[in-house]
């Protein structure tokens, strides 16, 4: 139902954050993300950053295998 | 029948294909009426291509062509398609009142320098004018005439099992530069039109060799419209490699943004080819050498069974069905 | 060879227990595991239901009626996502009230059509609100701001629908669900392990092939332990919390009501609309809406295949006369709808 977008800060400012998910470039609206800085990966859904990304993928499957 | 024209039915994907179906081929059919890019006419004992094509492009201007530029090579390429060596070109404008003539100077420019490059001569034109409003900003049409070369002989019905499937080069760059240029999403991506005139691209392959079954355009629509196409005309079965298909880093961003599939954004500068597979290796080095073709890329292979279908190959290793092609392109968020 | 020297592809694989149901709650869950191909990999005592996570696809077909009335009868710009242009309603669709003249536009976020109505001010704007919780914090931001500011040309229709709720009524549809990854991004963990104590099993998962797989790989293993489990595979993304500033807009800007579900009917409480603070800037208020009844095809079976108790094959209308290009149900509409995905990536692939 909610197609997510992950992408990376490239800067932040009063809420507004310039994202980029390989070349694609968007400002979104981050203002209820609190601490974010460019570099930090965020999961975008209808031009609003709902959430910080804190591993990739691979990482977290595999740990999550492991832990089984 | 919907009793009114949508946007559907002038996006090339099958609502398109009905109104050609029920209404144009009810009215015009003939001996010569075509479902390729081209017609191919016997006159006199000479072998002509002959087609048409409108352009309505909205901006007008974008990165990597104009709407001028784009009206010679739509019509250059849909005669190369029929392997034709483009001769003469005619042109009609219809320009909206209060339109730039400098702009209208600009794209005519575009025009001689892209008919130039194809060499290609524009020898009539026509001009209208229509109110404020009636039109927007300029629409050109452009109708060509091409020679078929000796032993050329493509169609959209000459597919066979055991075809290589070839693009040209990376898919759905025009159509998301057109996308960015309307800024309707607030997205910005470096991205260039792949607009250019592929009667060159078309004659170095035919020098590399004659057989070749297909080559089209793949225009509006994309490269995943022309593979539902060739899978129907020919009674075929396509099976393609997900991750053997070029596509721009920028445009598969863009098209994550907006849950679009790449395989259907338009091309105005690729061709689909269909070649023997033994053909295949020899095509893609001549391919490669060329302006308009360095990415160029075998993306699948035809098979005979599940005919009408177009299969796709995952990232993981199983297979699913290229999604046939739908209306008008929506972006998907909610 | 033991599960745990398997991958997650193998456990799916090479699985010869019990036969076991799994919901993919979520639309997108839907079209990716489509996408990926991801049903081929699973042997026949696997099933996946496609569930009612497509905010399209449980969109009444009165909320289309309405907002056909609003553009064509109120001569409002209906600003929406793209999802919804095709969606028929009982007499058309805002493509159809399109080409008869109506001003529809697709925007790729709420805030985008406050920004158009912004720079439109002698037009009336009305925003489709559709969504759950993932969507419904990014409109009630772009009408928290229109308040700030007196924007007074815009509005929302609204349509929002909350999950859990959903969960109760869908309960008895599988054995385990797989959550929405995005849904739970914003509202933490908590209703999901409400839902074990109340023997609903289920797992948070992500988008991608590896999260997908490994989710189900999970819910394999867990339900073979026969206890009700509850394991989020995507803290990623998913924290126990969720998002507490998303929470609290939707909080202050809208409040629960009863909605109706396309297909399963009304459920108490699964709904929010705007609260009395913001009624200035609800659509129905402010354009006085009458009531429309909206009327669906009686032979669509989209209510039953959204609560997983027939396949889209199922309906007599699949494939016939409800196809991509002339859809009856929400169901065929939607790319993430069960009917479209399967008729677009069915042919070879069942079940």
């Amino acid at each position: 139902m909610c197609v997510g977008l992950p992408a990376r800060v490239i800067r932040i400012k009063d809420g507004i954050a310039l994202v980029d998910a390989s070349g694609a470039k968007r400002e979104i609206s981050a203002e209820l993300l609190d601490d974010l800085d460019p570099g930090d990966y965020v999961m975008v859904h209808a031009g609003l950053a709902i959430a910080k990304i804190t591993n990739n993928d691979e990482n977290e499957t595999d740990r999550i295998m492991e832990e089984l | 029948m919907d009793e009114i024209v949508t946007l559907a039915h002038g996006a090339g994907g099958k609502k398109t294909a009905e109104l050609i179906e029920k209404v144009f081929k009810t009215h015009f059919s003939n001996p010569e009426f075509t479902g390729d890019d081209a017609a191919v006419l016997q006159i006199d004992g000479n072998q002509l291509a002959f087609t048409t094509d409108g352009f309505i492009v909205s901006p007008p201007e974008f990165p990597g062509g104009n709407i001028g530029k784009l009206s010679v090579c739509g019509t250059v390429n849909d005669l190369a398609c029929m392997g034709a060596q483009p001769l003469y070109l005619s042109c009609a404008f219809v320009i909206e009142e209060g339109f730039s003539l400098a702009k209208v100077e600009a794209y005519a420019a575009a025009m001689e320098k892209t008919a130039n490059e194809a060499g290609v001569r524009i020898v009539a034109g026509d001009t209208k004018v229509a109110g404020k409003g009636q039109v927007d900003n300029l629409f050109i049409t452009t109708t060509g005439i091409g020679r078929v070369m000796q032993g050329c002989h493509t169609s959209g019905t000459f597919a066979r099992p055991g075809d290589a499937v070839i693009v040209t080069g990376d898919v759905g760059r025009h159509g998301c530069t057109i996308l960015l240029a309307r800024d309707t999403y607030g997205i910005k991506a470096d991205v260039t039109s792949d607009c250019a005139p592929l009667w060159g691209t078309v004659k170095t392959m035919f020098d590399t060799t004659k057989n070749i079954h297909v080559i089209r355009d793949a225009t509006r629509g994309g490269v995943g419209t022309v593979l539902y196409e060739i899978a129907e005309q020919s009674n075929i079965g396509i099976r393609l490699d997900a991750a053997a298909i070029p596509i721009d880093k920028a445009v598969s961003g863009v098209c994550g943004m907006l849950g679009l599939e790449p395989l259907y954004l338009a091309c105005e500068g690729r061709l689909v080819v269909f070649a023997p597979k033994e053909e295949a290796a020899a095509l893609l080095e001549t391919l490669h050498k060329g302006t308009y073709s360095k990415n160029a890329a075998i993306i699948g292979e035809v098979t005979a069974e599940l005919a009408g279908r177009v299969i796709m190959k995952t990232e993981i290793g199983t297979e699913t069905m290229l999604p046939p092609p739908g209306g008008e392109l929506l972006p998907r968020i909610c | 060879m033991k599960d745990e020297k398997k991958t997650a592809r193998e456990i799916i694989e090479t699985y010869n227990g019990p036969a076991i149901r799994i919901m993919e709650v979520c639309g997108t869950h839907t079209h990716e595991i489509f996408r990926l191909g991801i049903r081929s990999l699973l042997p026949d005592n696997i099933k996946l239901i496609s569930g009612p996570g497509c905010p399209v696809c449980v969109t009444p077909v009165n909320f289309i009626d309405e907002a056909v009335f609003l553009a064509q009868k109120r001569q409002v710009t209906i600003c929406t996502f793209g999802d919804l242009v095709r969606v028929p309603g009982t007499v058309g669709s805002l493509a159809k009230a399109r080409s008869e003249g109506a001003r529809v536009e697709v925007v790729y976020s709420p805030m985008d059509a406050y920004l158009y109505a912004e720079k439109h001010k002698t037009e009336q704007v009305v925003f489709l609100s559709v969504g759950f919780e993932t969507t419904t914090p990014a409109s009630c931001l772009a009408v928290r701001k229109a308040k700030q500011n007196h924007l007074e040309n815009f509005s929302l229709l609204t349509a929002n629908k909350t999950m859990p709720q959903a969960y109760q009524t869908l309960k008895g549809s599988a054995d385990a669900f797989l959550y929405p990854g995005h849904v739970h991004a914003v509202m933490g963990t908590t209703s999901c392990e409400e839902l074990v104590r109340e023997g609903i099993s289920g797992v948070i998962t992500g988008f991608t092939a590896k999260e997908i797989v490994t989710a189900l790989a999970v819910i394999i293993i867990k339900h073979r332990e026969g206890k009700a489990f509850f394991k989020n595979c995507y803290p990623r993304v998913v924290t126990a919390a969720g998002s507490k500033a998303a929470q609290q807009v939707m909080e202050e800007v809208m409040e629960p009501c009863d909605a109706e579900w396309r297909g399963l009917g009304t459920i108490l409480q699964s709904g929010l609309k705007l609260r009395a603070a913001y009624e200035t800037f609800d659509a129905r208020i402010k354009y006085t809406m009458p009531k429309l009844v909206g009327h669906s095809n009686t032979a669509c079976r989209c209510g039953e295949v959204l609560q997983g108790k027939c396949y889209p094959d199922g309906c007599i209308l699949f494939g016939k006369t409800c196809t991509p290009e002339h859809p009856v149900g929400a169901c065929m509409v939607s790319h993430e709808g069960a009917c479209s995905a399967f008729y677009q990536y069915g042919g070879i692939h069942h079940g």
